[in-house]
């Protein structure tokens, strides 16, 4: 029989597979960039499963690293385009409508490919990083790290929108050119951005599990479940959650990047509260303690808004409809599909243990007893 | 072999917004030695163990393990110097399994970026598992620890302060809620753990103390009344007025 930690990682690979053969099964170019659309939520969802599910940090300016990191690609792809103004090596067409004559110094190193690629992982995991430093080295705890942290995504949002000379404002960085790294073309219709997304969210799926199974992963679980447990073992509670949440920063920032090549434009709606808030849903329903289950509960959930706000019988109530499904799962399914998908294995495999053994390595149906 | 490593407290007080929790008091813990710690209730015993573990930071006075200054290091920084705490209320990681609870306290390299390269499969757990065995939960290694029982759940919190392995244990009223037989194996197990480790032991059950204790201090009103062995504390008549109309502590 299997264990429950073999069982997981054949779970994990089975999904991997499934979202990589798909483009042999999907030649629709329209379809391809929303299945690709969808992936990349799931990568951010599964960035936040990593801080809120096994850290207790629940942050919900999450966002603000997605949008970082879209921003970050943008700039760069901007930079490749040919302005219709100024012609090659140019300013961009936005900073030529706003008077601006220069292009701004922050804007120069992203002529780089690879600049802008670490720039992407790099500055959201290092603003996220001094955030979780400020919160957690002063003990900020609970509700006070959602509202701090929501704060933080609100101010970034409006900066951006404010400063239309350097960002494009409201409307964002538009008309940018295709990614192209080694020489590939990734086009955002086509199988190749799909396999790029499906393949990046293989290895973060991967490299977070990874994170989880280390001693450093069972410890932050330690901390949501009793930090002051932690601490007077000798644990720098703070330090493990800085690291929790640059962690899922980083990753949260690839995934902006990998946002900006599916829709081909960055925007301030990539780092709104909209968006933000999604998030956590997504990983509530999913079940935000399982990684997998995040990812899942995105795609479900994102995808299931796409088809509903579509079709022409929600058209009016979809909204309804989704809050409905909300609170159906917190109600009946407080750990999420995951959960449920956990205790139904659990079932079919070791019916006789079902009340001895743990949920889940990551203890994903473990529900609290009183 | 290491130097030895007393604990002292020097004049330390302790004030919560004009309220005085610990007043003016001098203790000196000798290595290897088990103290219980005991008094009547708000003489300030968990106050104590507060000050010396850096849960609360005293008001004024100085707390020292050998050479090492207290006062001004955190609680992390202290745990790794070498002091464990039991909380008077059981506090375990109750979503994580028995063993996997262990794991989380043997803590010999506590930093993050390590932790992160470590896998569980590599460690060596055998220790742990003696551990489990000498508690009692050998046999509950894979079940959830907020699925023990109340008893088991203070033995466990007993069994993390020994896989940390500090020199000093601060034991808050550890057989709380325990059935006799329960408290009789607590005894046991703290008489051998005696002369290896440093035990300062804050309890009510004085069968208990008497049981485990070589010397007893007695607080009362943040202070500290008086200090000797069995015999001594129970003729103190200080301590019988301390404890008056219950008769001392033999009734306590």
């Amino acid at each position: 029989m299997l264990t429950r930690n073999s069982r997981q990682i054949v779970i994990y690979s089975l999904f991997c597979a499934a979202i990589l053969a798909l483009p042999l099964f999907v030649q629709d170019a329209f379809l391809l960039n929303k299945s690709a659309r969808y992936l990349v939520l799931g990568i951010l969802a599964m960035a936040l499963s990593l801080s809120w599910g096994y850290g207790g940090i629940l942050n919900l300016g999450q966002a603000t690293s997605f949008g970082l990191g879209s921003y970050c690609m943008a700039m760069a792809l901007k930079l490749r385009t040919v302005p219709v103004h100024t012609g090659a090596e140019g300013l961009p067409d936005f900073m030529v409508w706003n008077n601006v004559e220069t292009l701004p110094w922050f804007w120069v190193p992203f002529h780089s490919m690879p600049f802008a690629l670490a720039a992407g992982i790099l500055v959201p995991a290092l603003l996220a990083g001094l955030l979780a430093w400020f919160m957690f080295r002063g003990r900020v705890t609970g509700v006070y790290v959602a509202i701090i942290t929501l704060a933080f995504l609100v101010v970034v949002n409006l900066l951006i929108i404010d400063q239309q000379r350097f960002t494009g404002g409201f409307n964002g960085i538009t008309d940018l050119a295709q990614l192209e790294l080694f020489g590939f073309e990734f086009d955002a219709y086509g199988a190749s951005s799909y396999y790029l997304i499906a393949v990046t969210l293989t290895i973060c799926l991967f490299a977070a599990l990874l994170v989880t199974k280390s001693k450093a992963g069972l410890i932050l679980q330690a901390i949501r479940d009793h930090e002051n447990r932690v601490r007077y073992f000798g644990y720098d509670v703070a330090g493990y959650k800085i690291f929790a949440m640059t962690v899922s920063a980083a990753i949260a920032g690839v995934a902006g990047m990998l946002y900006t090549v599916v829709m081909e434009f960055a925007s301030p709606t990539f780092l709104n509260v909209p968006l933000s808030l999604s998030v956590v849903i997504w990983c509530a329903v999913g079940g935000r303690q399982s990684l997998l289950g995040s990812v899942f509960g995105a795609i479900l959930i994102a995808g299931m808004q796409g088809a509903l706000s579509e079709s022409e019988v929600f058209l009016d109530t979809w909204t309804l409809v989704m809050g409905l499904v909300f609170v159906l799962v917190v109600l009946f399914l407080p750990q999420g599909l995951a959960g449920a998908g956990h205790r139904l294995l659990d079932r079919l495999f070791a019916p006789r243990k079902a009340d001895v053994a743990r949920g889940s390595p990551q203890g994903v149906m473990a529900p609290p007893s009183s | 072999m290491e130097a030895r490593k007393d604990l002292k407290l020097s004049n330390v007080t302790m004030r919560f917004n004009g309220f005085v929790a610990v007043d003016d008091l001098n203790l000196e813990v000798k290595a290897g030695e088990l103290r219980c710690l005991i008094g009547p209730n708000g003489a300030g015993k968990t106050t104590t163990l507060d000050i010396i573990c850096g849960k609360a930071k005293a008001t004024s006075g100085e707390i020292r393990l050998g050479d090492t200054v207290l006062n001004h290091l955190e609680e992390h920084e202290i745990a790794r110097i070498g002091i464990g705490r039991k909380f008077q209320v059981p506090s375990v990681f109750r979503q994580l399994t028995v063993r996997e609870n262990l794991l989380v306290a043997h803590s010999r390299q506590p930093g993050v970026l390590r932790n992160a390269l470590r896998f569980r499969r590599g460690e060596d757990t055998e220790g742990l598992d003696k551990l489990a065995e000498l508690v009692g939960l050998r046999d509950h290694l894979h079940r959830l620890a907020g699925h023990l029982s109340h008893g088991q759940t203070q033995w466990l919190e007993i069994a993390l302060l020994l896989a940390q392995d500090p020199k000093l244990i601060l034991m808050d009223e550890p057989t709380a809620g325990m059935t006799t037989q329960e408290t009789r194996k607590t005894a046991e197990l703290f008489n051998r753990l005696k002369g290896n480790r440093t035990l300062i032991v804050v309890e009510h059950d004085m069968a208990f103390v008497k049981e485990i204790a070589e010397v007893i201090s007695v607080m009362h009103q943040g202070k500290l009344l008086a200090q000797g062995t069995v015999a001594q504390i129970e003729r103190d008549p200080a301590v019988k007025e301390a404890y008056l109309g219950s008769g001392g502590i033999s009734d306590a």
